[in-house]
């Protein structure tokens, strides 16, 4: 039975998006309630799929009983099961956020088609961690990216329009470089399966190196536009920035960590260590995630609008973890996994804080917060905890992510990307800092007395706090996550 | 000289796919108008299409249909594979050709650089 819960959990998904349109003329209110359900229903059967993992080890699933080399095979592993987990997990908070905010420039009629989007999405992510197949991988891919991009059109306004149509276009040239790479791929193996191919690679690689080599190059391209690693993250802030807050959490917090899993998907589970090394990747990412790392803070700074600075601080921490996957040993893995989880939240946490924030006070511009700590305590409290946590102020869980980065350079003996991590660290601080400070320790512009206190609503404000004490938790205790990434790092042949 | 020639014989299409290929990127890039950057999609997804198919193909192969005749037959699986893939694409295709009938109800053009201008100067109000 438990064998069947992958599968389960995927058309779940699918079919709740399918069902929100009939009830079209009930109250909006039921949409809500069953699409929650279905999220708990689908959160409990992976965290049982976790346990389970756990104690009996991985699993394959055939889809239709096929052997792999003709059909879809999804693999169970301690990988798959922890991020599905944590993404649902933090997808039920920003849905209950949703229930609030979501409907920010969206007329009435369309409430509905914001969760239709929002159920297909999960449904691609879920698809892209579990499945084991390249073709397969790419067409959850599409679904993700056409899904992403009209959750950011949904909104009608001009600068909605044209970003989605920016993301569409690159997300495209992304997708059909992975395609050609898939081809070239299968090509000189026969296969599309990761396992089969990753088998008759180390054999094909003397006969046939040019296509190997085409081929990751056209993957790691494809990929890192998607996942928005330094040189090619031009569409996101814009489009991060326009999207609803709900969903710029959603996209900054999740969807481009999914691209990064299937980054490390490609490169270990597929290539493998050896033939990357001898390749020269390892070295081409370190470079690329540190540049990343220090412009993506710099470009940052120079930004007046809020959602597009927390936009640009995301391809820094893109940084990040692309350096933790680019030292390519287990503590570098196990590092850049920590942060991808410590991320995920801090960035929704940002986002929702600073969505509340909008809601309320209908204010992006950076220096029009004046005083806001005092108007809005709670979300401007988890905004501070998160922005200490990006510089990586102990007790948050940006600080053991920048720990652990910095023991995996040491130990791949690389003291210069300390220096790296401190000074991006730095940069953090000084575009994050002044806000903070802004928003505590000045006078708001209009008086205090005048306005009331706070006034958002319940949904919106627990999953904030709930954020902010995670992210406190996790700080303080690590180890909570650390046993399952290491399960994680483990799955991948480490 | 003859065995260039011969080495464009026997892998034109592979070279045709990666011509199509690039051809399709440069639109995709270069050109300011919204319309003609879905057709380079488009035109960069035909030669990934027709790098599958190239792929399966096997000279004087037959189509792959149970019959009585013995031979070597052609590998189905790409053009399977390509079925799905141009299924994709199509949606791609509409969802932007949507986007660029509401680009162009609210700004009036579809060029990307007038559309530039036209932010950049309300940017500037406020």
């Amino acid at each position: 039975m438990i064998e069947q819960l992958p599968i389960l959990n995927l058309l779940v998904l699918l079919s709740t998006a399918l069902v929100i349109p009939l009830f079209k003329k009930r109250t909006f209110n039921m949409t809500l309630w069953f699409g929650f359900f279905t999220l708990f229903f689908v959160f409990i059967s992976s965290i049982v799929l976790t346990y389970h993992v756990y104690v009996h080890g991985a699993f394959y699933y055939h889809l239709g009983g096929h052997a792999p080399f003709l059909g879809i095979e999804l693999l169970i592993d301690g990988f798959a099961t922890f991020f599905t987990t944590f993404v649902l997990g933090l997808l039920i908070l920003i849905y209950s956020y949703s229930a609030g905010d979501a409907t920010e420039g969206i007329s009435e009629k369309e409430y509905g088609r914001y969760y239709i989007l929002l159920f297909i999405l999960l449904f691609a992510m879920l698809g892209i961690i579990y499945t084991n197949d390249l073709f397969n991988i790419y067409v959850f891919m599409e679904i993700l990216s056409i899904t992403t991009c009209s959750i950011i059109s949904i909104k009608r306004k001009k600068e909605n329009y044209t970003s989605a149509f920016r993301y569409v276009m690159l997300n495209e040239v992304g997708s059909l470089s992975f395609l050609f790479g898939v081809a070239l791929i299968y090509m000189i193996t026969g296969f599309t399966n990761i396992g089969l191919v990753a088998d008759a690679l180390p054999d094909v690689w003397a006969l046939y190196p040019a296509n190997i080599i085409l081929a990751v190059g056209f993957m790691v391209i494809g990929i890192g536009i998607k996942a928005a690693i330094f040189p090619f993250h031009v569409w996101l802030p814009d489009a991060h920035a326009s999207a609803p807050s709900s969903s710029s959490a959603i996209l900054s917090g999740i969807v481009i960590k999914v691209y990064a899993l299937i980054f490390v998907k490609m490169l270990f589970r597929l290539y493998g260590v050896d033939l990357l090394t001898e390749l020269n990747i390892p070295i081409i990412l370190t470079v690329t995630a540190s540049v990343g790392m220090v412009l993506g803070s710099m470009f940052a700074m120079a930004q007046k609008d809020i959602k597009r600075m927390l936009g640009y601080s995301s391809v820094a921490q893109m940084g990040y973890i692309v350096l933790g996957i680019s030292l390519f040993s287990y503590l570098g893995l196990r590092a850049a996994f920590f942060h991808i989880t410590s991320h995920a939240l801090l960035k929704s946490a940002l986002f929702l804080s600073v969505g509340a924030i909008i809601y309320k006070q209908k204010e992006r511009r950076i220096n029009h917060y004046d005083g806001i700590g005092k108007l809005m305590p709670l979300s401007m409290g988890v905004f501070t905890i998160a922005a200490l946590g990006m510089i990586g102020i102990p007790i948050t869980s940006g600080f053991i992510s920048k720990y652990n980065l910095g023991l995996a350079a040491l130990d791949a003996n690389q003291t210069i990307l300390i220096g790296v991590l401190v000074f991006s660290g730095l940069l953090n601080a000084m575009y994050y800092l002044p806000i903070i400070i802004q928003a505590f320790l000045k006078e708001p512009k209009t008086p205090v007395y005048m306005i009331k206190l706070e006034k958002i609503p319940l949904t919106m404000m627990l999953p904030i706090a709930i954020l902010g004490l995670a992210i406190l938790t996790l700080g303080i205790y690590p180890n909570l996550v650390m046993n399952l990434i290491d399960l994680a790092v483990e799955s991948l042949g480490f | 000289m003859i065995e260039f020639l011969q080495m464009l014989y026997d892998y034109v299409n592979y070279l045709g796919a990666v011509a199509l290929f690039i051809i399709g990127l440069h639109t995709v890039v270069t050109h300011s108008n919204l319309i003609k950057r879905i057709m380079g999609i488009n035109i960069m997804g035909t030669a990934v299409f027709y790098f599958f198919i190239a792929i399966g193909n096997v000279t004087g192969g037959l189509p792959p249909i149970l019959t009585d005749t013995p031979g070597e037959y052609i590998n189905p699986l790409p053009s399977v594979l390509i079925l799905t893939g141009i299924v994709v694409v199509v949606s791609i295709t509409v969802y932007s050709l949507s986007l660029v009938i509401r680009i162009y109800e609210t700004y009036g053009t579809i060029d990307q650089d007038e559309i530039a201008k036209i932010n950049e100067r309300e940017n500037a109000d406020d």
